[in-house]
């Protein structure tokens, strides 16, 4: 067990807690009696086969799909479902398997649209833009800089994100999660189509957020690789049911994991 | 107080005290429907096969009707003009497809709706330029007799006009539900470029569908033409099609007809039982305030699929 | 060579955002001011500012009105003839009754009644998606005109059934009214038009901007950054609503001088749909040069073929003007579905790089 995990593991608090959550969709269960917790700082992976209902878990906590049965406490607040207006104002940001950026919009207004939240300013100044819009606008636009550095995305700035390769379109879905201060990020499958190079690079601004950030990271993900590596902690669903909850080292030497969806021993 | 009572009370007594009268409001109000059906069907056609609102279906429900008169105005006969406008109607959906259609393969649909209004104003410029911009009368030759049936006052027309307009959709639905043809034209709605990687002749197709909608054209141009004259305000039944197409959904054929009765008889009650309280001419209004209701409590139409959002 | 933007460096966030960041845009923007503040009403015949252009600047305040609605934040309008023709019977119902306000307040006022009418229709949004929520604006463009139609208090109760603009001034000069000069309707109509548009600019490079955009492109994302989808979308509703009410207010008191419902029928909703799909959807400047493409092209079609000496009688050259929209709208739509707008930036881009060809 790293350092890092011995420390989480052992005195950090809770930040979200799912309970016995269930959902369906019909006849279609997609999740069945799930329960797990993520803990503050840490980087949580959740993997299985397709289908399992990784996505819809996302779904449930940010309050896009609203479970049958279970709760959620998140920062101490039991509900049985969120909404994405409130998910969002307490600080739960994610991004989206099939990349959810405004197309219509440049990079820049793509990662200043996820500062919505902490803009204020009203319709009749801002019609007039000099003044207390203006300054509130290039305040934001600095902070919003520091993103585009820290992922390096500055030569893309104004080119509209529709006319982007996949992989930066990933970037700046990034930027614009980051670009709200969450303190819970989720991010489904974020090195979809990348190479190893790309990926990489993924890794290393994952990584970066949680560390200098503290940002509690919860990430979908299908290479193994990027998984033991980055994560302290996997949970493993198969069919709607969590099979695994653990340590990357005991996840991926668990029978059960192995069986339904890692194939061979992973080393 | 006595508005209260003159709004929710006076038309429903009047309505019960002279239930033949009633009747025969219901009865013309579900034909009026029928003509409704009819132009809705052009759109349904077509937004069921390519995915596109034709906004031009007015303008070709004018057009249609136009070419056919102007013809027999040269003193062709009935059923020869007939078979040359359905042949126009075809080369005018093989035009369409080569200059805008194929232009505009898997471009969004507001793309294609903003064409098809441009077609609109093309169609309309070009039906008027050709056979003149006069109100017109028409006549291929189906009785016009009032007569009556138990006390209510019906029109031989208006009869042929729903006779033919089941067999219409009867014809329809077999075609898109037990064909090859059907099955493809479905393929194409739901994805231009899929149905095209696996092989669908998308051109010949959207050919196909845009001469049966033209066809479909024709018969609503002549019923509506026959009834109050082909004029230039044919094209705003056009504009009535919509709540119909709200209320029956955009895809469904039946739905069509079942959302064009509702708001042929629903337009007719209002009017003949509430419009004289208001001075008249609710006609206007109405369908659109009805589909608005229904939206609202089904954001999908009455028949329209429900739309889930995944992401 | 000319259009070079090197040695323009931004050196804050504040002049990388201005609205025209290059020199040469602000030297050529600050040559329209002036021809359009000192010269055009010197030069111009009455006939051509009251023909043409005041109806075009009016027009071009309404588009802009669409525009917001539909270009930016992508809820489809049919009902831009209801809400300038509430506007309009605001603005004279209004100044019928306190015939000493000022007729600039008169204006805002109208203005928020057209908001508020608005907001009230596009409240459907909520549930109502896409292209069916252009019916709620078809049934308002529809039950507001019946409604004005009807209703005797709306038009005073005058015989006619029209509403006339009274004569009425504004810090003291004559607006409307039969006394009033075409050149004041034309400042009048003119500084309305830039100083709308100027705020509408700024909006649309702000939050709110960036807030319609994103419902516009894909709401559900927009409802999970923190977007209000519902707050969102009735902002937008009464702020277009409110820029075609002021248009509504001007058609009557600046330029036709009286009118009755027919002046805003359905016919007028689509006139300025088609503004701003030639002119370019989520773009100002494209609502102001569709307008002028729509307004201009009937005066081009009628003068120009006596000029080359064709003579075309008026109902053919009305049907010729029918089939030369139509054909222009779906060949835009094929070549460059972003309308004028981006064909005036690719020209800017060619400009770039003139004389070289790449």
């Amino acid at each position: 067990m790293s350092a890092k995990a011995k420390k989480i593991n052992g005195r950090a608090e809770t930040i979200l807690s799912i309970e016995d959550i269930s959902l369906s969709f019909g006849g279609v269960q997609a999740i069945r009696n799930v329960s797990f917790n993520i803990k503050k700082r840490e980087i949580l992976a959740i993997i299985g086969p397709n289908g399992a209902g990784k996505t819809s878990m996302l779904n449930v906590i940010n309050g896009f799909y609203h479970p049958q049965k279970g709760t959620i406490t998140y920062k101490g607040e039991k509900c049985h479902d969120m909404r994405p207006h409130l998910a969002a104002t307490q600080g739960i940001a994610r991004t989206f398997q099939n990349v959810a950026l405004f197309k219509g919009m440049s990079t820049l207004d793509n990662i200043m649209s996820g500062r919505a939240l902490k803009m204020k300013q009203n319709v009749f100044w801002q019609m007039i833009y000099y003044g207390p819009a203006q300054k509130e606008e290039l305040e934001h636009r600095e902070f919003v800089e520091r993103i585009i550095d820290f992922l390096e995305i500055q030569h893309i700035r104004r080119i509209p994100v529709g006319k982007l390769a996949y992989g930066l379109q990933k970037r700046v879905e990034l930027g614009r999660a980051l670009a709200a201060e969450p303190d819970l990020l989720l991010l489904d499958e974020p090195m979809a189509g990348m190479n190893s190079e790309e990926k990489e690079d993924m890794s290393r601004f994952v990584l970066d957020v949680n560390e200098e950030l503290g940002t509690t990271i919860a990430l979908i993900e299908h290479d193994m690789g990027v998984v033991m590596d980055l994560s302290d902690r996997i949970i493993v669903l198969n069919y709607g049911q969590k099979i695994a909850d653990g340590t990357p080292d005991q996840v991926r030497n668990n029978a059960e994991v192995i069986d339904a969806y890692l194939g061979v021993k992973y080393d | 107080m006595e508005m209260l009572y003159a709004i929710f009370a006076a038309p429903f007594i009047d309505m019960f005290s002279d239930p033949v009268f009633f009747a025969e409001v219901v009865i013309n109000g579900l034909l009026t429907g029928i003509m409704y059906s009819l132009v809705a069907l052009g759109f349904v056609l077509i937004f069921k096969a390519s995915g596109v609102f034709n906004f031009a279906q007015g303008a070709m429900v004018l057009f249609a009707p136009l070419t056919l008169v102007g013809l027999m105005e040269q003193g062709v006969p009935v059923i020869l003009a007939l078979i040359i406008t359905a042949a126009v109607m075809v080369l005018l959906a093989f035009l369409i497809e080569k200059f805008m259609l194929r232009h505009l393969i898997n471009q969004e649909g507001i793309v294609l709706f903003m064409a098809t209004i441009g077609l609109n104003f093309l169609l309309e410029g070009v039906g008027q330029i050709a056979w003149g911009s006069n109100v017109k009368k028409l006549d291929v030759g189906i009785p016009d007799e009032s007569f009556e049936w138990g006390g209510i006052l019906l029109n031989t027309f208006d009869i042929a006009a729903a006779v033919i307009a089941a067999i219409l959709v009867a014809v329809l639905a077999v075609f898109f539900n037990k064909t090859r043809i059907g099955r493809a034209l479905r393929a194409v709605a739901d994805d231009h470029q899929a149905a095209l990687s696996v092989g669908i002749p998308l051109r010949t197709i959207w050919i196909i569908v845009w001469s049966v909608s033209g066809i479909v054209a024709l018969v609503a141009g002549i019923m509506w033409g026959t009834k109050s004259g082909v004029q230039f305000s044919l094209t705003l039944i056009a504009l009535k099609a919509l709540p119909v197409l709200i209320l029956g959904g955009f895809t469904s054929i039946p739905g069509a007809i079942v959302g064009g009765l509702i708001i042929g008889m629903g337009e007719k009650i209002a009017e003949i039982y509430w419009g004289p309280l208001f001075g008249g001419a609710i006609e206007n209004w109405f369908a659109y305030m009805l589909a608005l209701v229904v939206l609202l409590f089904r954001p999908q139409g009455l028949f329209g699929e429900r739309i889930i959002e995944r992401v | 060579m000319l259009y070079r933007e090197t040695g323009q460096f931004k050196t804050s966030y504040a002049s990388d955002q201005a609205i025209f960041p290059l020199v040469q845009d602000r030297w050529f923007i600050a040559l329209v001011f002036v021809i359009a503040f000192a010269m055009v009403p010197f030069i111009a015949n009455e006939y051509w500012l009251q023909a043409i252009i005041i109806p075009f600047l009016i027009f071009s305040l309404a588009a802009i009105g669409l525009n917001l609605l539909t270009g930016y934040a992508g809820l489809l309008s049919l009902g831009t003839g209801a809400f300038m023709a509430v506007g309009a019977y605001a603005t004279y119902k209004i100044t019928t009754a306190f015939p000493d306000i000022n007729l600039l307040v008169v204006f805002i006022m109208a203005g928020l009644s057209a908001a508020a009418v608005g907001t009230l229709f596009g409240l459907p949004s909520l549930r109502i998606k896409g292209f069916y929520l252009a019916v709620a604006t078809l049934a308002a463009q529809f039950f507001i005109l019946w409604l004005f139609n009807k209703v005797g208090w709306f038009y005073n109760n005058n015989p006619s059934g029209s509403i006339t603009a009274p004569p009425r001034t504004m810090f003291g000069i004559m607006i409307s009214g039969p006394e009033a000069t075409p050149m004041v309707r034309y400042y009048v109509s003119l500084i309305f038009l830039v100083v709308m548009g100027l705020a509408a600019k700024n909006l649309m490079r702000g939050r709110i901007g960036r807030s319609w955009m994103a419902i516009r492109d894909m709401d559900i994302a927009a409802e999970i950054i923190g977007i209000e989808p519902l707050k969102t979308k009735l902002l937008a509703f009464a702020i277009s609503s409110f820029y075609c009410g002021v248009a509504g207010a001007l058609f009557i008191f600046a330029w036709l001088g009286s009118a009755e419902t027919e002046a805003f029928d359905i016919f007028v909703s689509f006139q300025v749909l088609f503004m701003i799909i030639i002119g370019g959807l989520g773009s100002i400047l494209g609502s102001i040069l569709g307008a002028a493409f729509i307004t201009l092209t009937p005066i081009f079609l009628t003068n120009f073929p006596p000029m080359i000496g064709l003579p075309i009688a008026t109902d053919l050259s009305k049907h010729l003007e029918e089939i030369i929209f139509g054909a222009l709208i779906v060949f835009f739509l094929i070549v460059e579905p972003l309308g004028l707008a981006r064909l005036w930036q690719i020209i800017k881009e060619k400009l770039r790089l003139w004389p070289y060809p790449y």
